[in-house]
């Protein structure tokens, strides 16, 4: 509700971000470490296996884990240097509370008035304008408990429709164009099916620098003779040594996607008997991409004819691939056609379902599988139950203790929900591990809604920039200080094993939203003692759902280094692979092994249609924003991370030679980036690995820095995500 | 190549060289021993065993100092160290430079102290130690020093250095006291300095790595067993009437003798190589006046052409063949970030056929300022100092 | 303890994604802890992503080692070139413009060249060097002969480099093409390069987008 604090020095000074580095304890070579915590790395949706080591209750340095097959001991510099985040000097240890009259804008307070504070907040905002006036925002970084937890909390204690999660940037279109294909969302092969391919084509992911572990299993397919294509408006690190590199224009994937596959069809690559036989809708999706020869696609795609040939003739004649896409293709107004497009290229090849014959998108977020399957999207119960199905409401119901008519309906997405903000219906907002204010497209729009809110808490272990709009902050934990599970990028649950207790007054995110229930007085439901408490719930929760977790246990996961679900029963050893030909669903029951009544999947037509704000002679450069290796996401724990700074310390305009001499601009030169929505100032960088016609900015900064400043807010009709892939905008060199 | 050479035994004529250098300088100690004890007059020949494993010791050092001297690289930076040092344009700054380093260097080991602190105070300790140990047993094995009564005054000692009175003090003096136990104070040192030494040793997994008994712990033990027995001279004759006296005057001659004759061959002979990096600090202050070396391949400048030249030399001398047809004439003249990439792209080149990638080729001006340039500015990732930066293009 | 002779290191450039992991991995090693040792630099940004992760190589014969005046970089019994030799260390950088691969550093203030030794602290007690456990896409590997026979199928190691007219051998291998009519590794040969791999210049710029028009190579 209230306005960022200034960032006078006193703020900076407390809340940072300072950069924090390998200092005494880090470095003493002689350091005595109490022990070795085996766990996972907290970034992104890889998950890889990590060693945490311990002194005197904090996180001194790390060791790589070798028994984790997924990656072996090998980690990105983010996860060789995430052991920095403990002992910050940024962490909160204790709540805070807004205060203009205290120098860096928060006064500290205790633990206990503050949770009394937000229950007498909410239960006023409640009172006055209704359940659905107060809502929440949640993340996929959490354990799986927690999202099943804060969905359970929305719907039962607060009994509020309004609850969506920070996913809601990053997996939404994969998630539901699989959902509206498969039946069902989640990558369909493990990891270990991508050397055994022939051809691996990867869409609109820079797999080197957001995904990079992945990178190993992608050479080893080209050691064992695969032939790698890239799809990318850049040539991103794994683009440079591919076979056949595709540089689209931002914004045309399925365009290509189309092309590719009327080649196909018109040289007989496809698997007729498979399309036949587990497939529905061939036809439309055929009939409809006649249009698209490659002189159309070419036109549309800014790839050349020779080339949309090459890779149509290469993915058409393989016996064994693997297609994965990621955010390139997914963060678009028509992300969810993009998707349905690759799918339609890996149905109609009929190669899914079998050994080196497979389809991933690659998940984002440290949790973006697990997070996106147990009830905290504003739609889902858990389980990947649908809210308004009233058979799957009547289950949770029964699971939670409370009558089916009392849950909650569907909600809104997470960008809708700063809509309804300015709309005056939701007043009050709870947010956990979602920093909006750098993540949402648009954001000076966010942070005007941040102010507008009557009452905002948010939980937190740094006071993200998000955070500093809070009226009430309160402690929450590091990874490290919780345990609980994830579902990495393969779909395959795993256990993050708590290596420390949080510091000061801080706690377990889990008990702090438990303490908000009780002093709420709506404790029901809400008095478990650990978090595998809250997991066993969960299993029950999900039995028999799509994302079934009943047979998963804390110890079947230490036995087996991670369980895939679906795992439906005790002696389930779990489903590496989907979809293989003689599987048993709960939604096919036997018919076939997709996830819809008849078995089969679905083809869907995926109409080109071109992004939402194209480039014009005001705004003639398309942008796209992306990632760096050494950042992640919001930057919340990475910013603060001093040799991950180091690495790139601020946003660098990208562009190619021929825009830049046009500009009359050269690498280091200071340049301003104008769209429709906002304007910001960098320095660029002259590089011949972008299209000319193209320009990209990484977006992990807040404030000036923000490339969320100059994005749209323009989203897919279906899964509401927004087009954070492409806009239009005009650069000229700074006078 | 040499290395090889090195390992059979034959004898070349550096051998005989330094067989020459090593005894003059023993007859040379002979000659001042026997002059400054007066004809041995004031040789306490209790100490004879002293005398002659510091003459063998004597001969050791001198031989290997030659033969170190004798290796090509060092001899041009003996021979270049000295050059630059008296030319006359830089002999008052050089001066200046010699005095700075041996304030920091040696005085207060601050190169050490940046090395590690525990190290640095392990360091400090034991050399002051040993400085001062030295300083009084040496000219009193040789009989260079003596101290006498003052005839008809019992209570006053006089100190003689090659036969002369220089001064006198009284033996109950605080002057007296600190003389007398000198060397007491120097086992402090040292035993302080050593028990560090051994603590960071034994406790450290960096050193642990690498450590060997003969090269890190050896020396230490000896330091330390020279200083017990020592001490347990001192504690006998001034607290237990001389219990074990003799013994233990034994068994100090024995960890002292065994030291000097092992000076030549382990890490103590440090102590004789390690003031050449005053020599190198000239060579490269006068090669930061000269002018610099420019890489032909990226242009840039690094070190200064005096280093490049002599080291081309050097590697000829070693045997080494990385001359370079054409322009370039050798490898030298590349600089080290542009070895660093040309190793990967010549790699990359061999993979080209087979992965469908195009070689490039360098040409026109870069956009991007000079190339190769590092990719990560981080604390400590790239250039370890100024010098360094060379090392990096920015 | 020496590090044990069927764990061999093995290099491949071309896998290299520039990610540093490499690099913020070496300074979390024991005998240099807070300094990084290895190499990481883009070979020209302005034209490719390609990158240059340099390790030492361990020669057999170091040239570093031989120019050393004071006699302080020594090969131990398993091969592995060691960082100067902390007493006898002179800091006159002979080593760090010797070395044909450019690896040594030089820390001047505390007058001592430090450099790549495999890890010494984890490889002499079987543990493998951190870059190349860390390494994402196994552009440096740490492993047996067989691994990386029965992994690399189209790559076969070699540990032979020339400069000029000189032939080094080290003890790390780098892979090159089974292909590949060369044995050993010409390192002047790339003296004209700039940079390895895809160019946009030619698939979006001068290359045709269709069919119909003039042939152009890619």
């Amino acid at each position: 509700m209230a306005n960022a604090p200034d960032q006078t020095s006193l703020f900076v000074d407390r809340f940072g971000p300072h950069p924090a580095y390998a200092t005494e304890v880090h470095l003493e070579t002689s350091g005595r470490i109490d022990r070795l915590v085996s766990t996972h790395c907290c970034f992104c949706g890889q998950q890889c296996g990590i060693n945490l080591k311990v002194r005197d209750n904090a996180v001194v340095g790390f060791e790589p884990r070798e028994d984790f097959p997924f990656n072996e001991g090998k980690l990105c510099p983010k996860g060789v240097k995430r052991y920095l985040q403990g002992m910050h000097p940024d962490r909160l240890l204790s709540a805070f509370e807004r205060d203009d009259s205290s120098p860096s804008g928060f006064r500290p307070m205790t633990y206990e008035r503050a949770v009394e504070r937000v229950a007498a907040e909410i239960d006023r905002i409640q009172r006055e304008h209704g359940p659905d006036a107060f809502a929440v925002l949640s993340g996929a970084s959490l354990t799986t408990e927690k999202t099943y937890l804060m969905g359970k909390f929305a719907r039962v204690c607060l009994k509020t429709r309004y609850i969506d999660y920070n996913g809601r940037l990053c997996m939404v279109s994969a998630g539901a164009g699989n959902k509206k294909a498969f039946g069902i969302d989640r990558a369909a092969n493990p990891w270990s099916d991508i050397p055994k391919a022939e051809v691996v084509w990867i869409a609109g992911a820079n797999v080197a620098e957001c995904a990079p572990i992945t990178t190993s299993y992608v050479w080893q397919a080209r050691e064992n003779g695969a032939r790698i294509v890239v799809v990318d408006p850049r040539i991103t690190p794994i683009a440079r040594t591919c076979d056949l590199f595709l540089p689209v224009k931002p914004g045309r994937d399925i365009a290509l996607f189309n092309g590719v596959l009327q080649l196909m069809i018109e040289n007989d690559w496809i698997d007729g008997d498979f399309i036949e036989r587990h497939t529905v809708g061939f036809d439309a999706v055929a009939e409809h991409v006649r249009e698209w020869t490659p002189r159309r696609t070419a036109e549309v795609t800014g790839i050349s004819e020779k080339a949309i040939r090459k890779a149509a003739e290469w993915w058409g004649q393989a016996s064994t691939s693997f297609l994965l896409h990621a955010r390139g293709i997914e963060h678009h107004t028509h992300g969810v056609q993009n998707v349905l497009g690759a799918i339609n290229m890996v149905l109609a090849s009929g190669r899914i379902g079998r050994e080196g014959c497979g389809y991933a998108t690659i998940t984002g977020q440290a949790n973006g599988q697990g997070g996106r399957e147990h009830g905290q999207k504003c739609d889902q119960l858990p389980g990947w139950r649908d809210i308004e199905n009233d058979e799957h409401r009547s289950y949770i119901a029964s699971v939670w203790d409370v009558e089916p008519e009392t849950i909650p309906h569907s909600g809104v997405d997470a960008y809708e929900i700063f809509r309804k903000i300015e709309a005056g219906e939701i007043r009050g907002l709870l947010s956990i591990c979602f920093n909006p204010k750098v993540s949402l497209p648009d954001n000076s729009f966010v942070t005007r809604m941040l102010e507008k809110l009557d009452f905002f808490v948010a939980i937190d272990f740094f006071l993200s920039e998000t955070a500093q709009h809070a009226d009430i902050v309160l402690p929450g934990s590091l990874h490290e200080e919780d345990e609980g599970t994830v579902t990495q990028i393969e779909g395959r649950v795993i256990k993050i094993n708590k290596a420390v207790d949080p510091p000061g007054d801080a706690r377990q995110d889990w008990r702090i939203v438990q303490d908000i229930a009780h002093a709420l007085g709506r404790p029901h439901g809400f008095s478990f003692e650990s978090p595998r408490e809250i997991f066993d719930e969960l299993r029950i929760a999900s039995r028999g759902g799509v994302a079934d977790y009943s047979g998963i246990t804390y110890e079947k996961i230490q036995k087996q280094n991670g369980v895939f679900w679906p795992c439906p029963g005790d002696d389930h050893p779990g489903t590496p692979r989907l979809f293989e030909a003689d599987s048993w669903n709960p939604v096919a029951k036997g018919s076939g092994p997709f996830y819809f009544p008849d078995g089969k999947a679905r083809m869907n037509v995926a109409p080109y249609t071109p992004p939402a704000e194209d480039v014009d002679d005001e705004y003639p450069l398309m942008l796209t924003t992306g990632r760096v290796v050494s950042q992640f996401l919001s930057g919340t724990q990475t910013r603060r991370i001093g040799p991950l700074v180091d690495q790139y310390p601020e946003p660098l305009c990208e562009m190619h030679p021929r825009l830049a001499e046009a500009l009359g601009i050269r690498t280091g030169d200071p340049v301003i980036v104008e769209s429709r929505r906002g304007t910001m100032r960098l320095p660029a960088i002259v590089v011949s690995t972008i299209r000319p016609d193209t320009v990209f900015i990484p977006y992990h900064w807040p404030g000036a820095r923000s490339a969320n400043q100059l994005t749209v807010s323009a989203q897919d009709p279906i899964s509401k995500i927004p087009e954070y892939k492409v806009c239009a905008v005009r650069i000229r060199k700074e006078a | 190549m040499r290395l090889k050479h090195m390992t059979r035994l034959d004898i070349r004529p550096e051998n005989l060289k330094a067989t020459a250098w090593g005894t003059a300088a023993t007859a040379v100690l002979g000659v001042l021993i026997v002059a400054g004890s007066r004809r041995l007059n004031h040789f306490d020949a209790a100490l004879v065993g002293y005398t002659f494993a510091v003459l063998f010791a004597t001969f050791g050092v001198t031989y290997r100092y030659a033969m170190w001297l004798m290796r090509p690289t060092t001899a041009i930076y003996w021979r270049r160290g000295w050059q630059v040092f008296l030319r006359p344009k830089y002999i008052g700054r050089n001066i200046a430079l010699w005095i700075r380093h041996v304030g920091s260097d040696f005085v207060l080991n601050a190169f050490v102290f940046r090395r590690g602190k525990a190290r640095w105070m392990a360091h400090w300790l034991i050399m002051w130690g040993c400085v001062l140990a030295t300083a009084i047993t040496f000219p009193l094995v040789f009989g260079w020093v003596h101290f006498a009564t003052v005839t008809g005054d019992f209570g006053t000692y006089e100190a003689f250095v090659f036969g002369f009175p220089v001064s006198r003090f009284q033996i109950d003096s605080l002057i007296g006291f600190l003389t007398f136990h000198g060397l007491v104070w120097a086992s402090i040192l040292v035993t302080l300095g050593v028990m560090l030494a051994m603590r960071r040793r034994m406790r450290d997994r960096s050193a642990a790595a690498i450590q060997q008994f003969g090269e890190d712990f050896l020396p230490l033990i000896l330091l330390f067993a020279i200083s017990v027995t020592g001490l347990m001279l001192t504690a006998s004759y001034t607290w237990m009437k001389g219990y074990a006296y003799d013994f233990l005057a034994i068994l100090h001659a024995i960890t002292v003798i065994f030291t000097l004759l092992w000076l030549p061959f382990g890490k103590f002979f440090h102590i004789f190589q390690r003031p050449a990096q005053i020599g190198v600090a000239f060579y490269k202050e006068v090669g930061r006046l000269e002018p610099p070396a420019h890489c032909r391949r990226c242009g840039h400048g690094f070190t200064s052409e005096l280093h490049v030249r002599d080291l081309i030399e050097a590697e000829r001398v070693l045997g080494y063949r990385y001359d370079i047809d054409g322009e370039v004439e050798h490898y030298q003249w590349i600089c080290p970030p542009c070895r660093r990439s040309m190793l990967v792209l010549a790699q990359g080149r061999a993979w080209a056929d087979e992965l469908g990638t195009g070689v490039y080729p360098l040409g026109g001006e870069s956009p991007d300022g000079v190339t190769p340039r590092f990719g990560n500015a981080g604390v400590n990732q790239g250039p370890l100092g100024s010098e360094d930066r060379d090392n990096f293009h920015p | 303890m020496p590090v044990p002779a069927h764990m061999e290191f093995f290099i491949d450039p071309n896998r290299c994604i520039g990610c540093q992991a490499c690099v913020q991995a070496c300074s979390e090693c024991d005998t240099h802890k807070g300094h990084s040792m290895i190499h990481l630099e883009y070979v020209d940004r302005s034209h490719s992503v390609q990158t240059a992760p340099v390790v030492c190589m361990h020669c057999d014969s170091p040239t570093c080692a031989e120019v050393c005046p004071a006699d302080a970089i020594k090969r131990t019994e398993d091969g592995v070139v060691q960082t100067a030799r902390k007493p006898r260390c002179i800091a006159c950088n002979n080593c760090v413009l010797a070395c044909p691969f450019g690896v040594p550093k030089m820390k001047t203030d505390a007058h001592l060249m430090m450099k790549c030794d495999m890890c010494y602290d984890r490889t002499s007690v079987g543990r493998r060097p951190m870059c190349a456990t860390v390494c994402p896409s196994e552009a440096l590997f740490f492993g047996t002969r067989e691994q990386i026979e029965a992994r690399r199928k189209r790559s076969a190691p070699t540990n032979s480099f020339r400069f000029g007219n000189q032939a080094i051998t080290t003890k790390v291998n780098m892979m090159l093409p089974v292909t590949a009519r060369s044995e050993y590794i010409d390192v002047t040969a790339a003296m004209g390069d700039r940079n390895v791999g895809k160019d946009i210049r030619f698939t979006v710029l001068t290359d045709a987008l269709f069919d119909d028009a003039e042939e152009r190579t890619v």
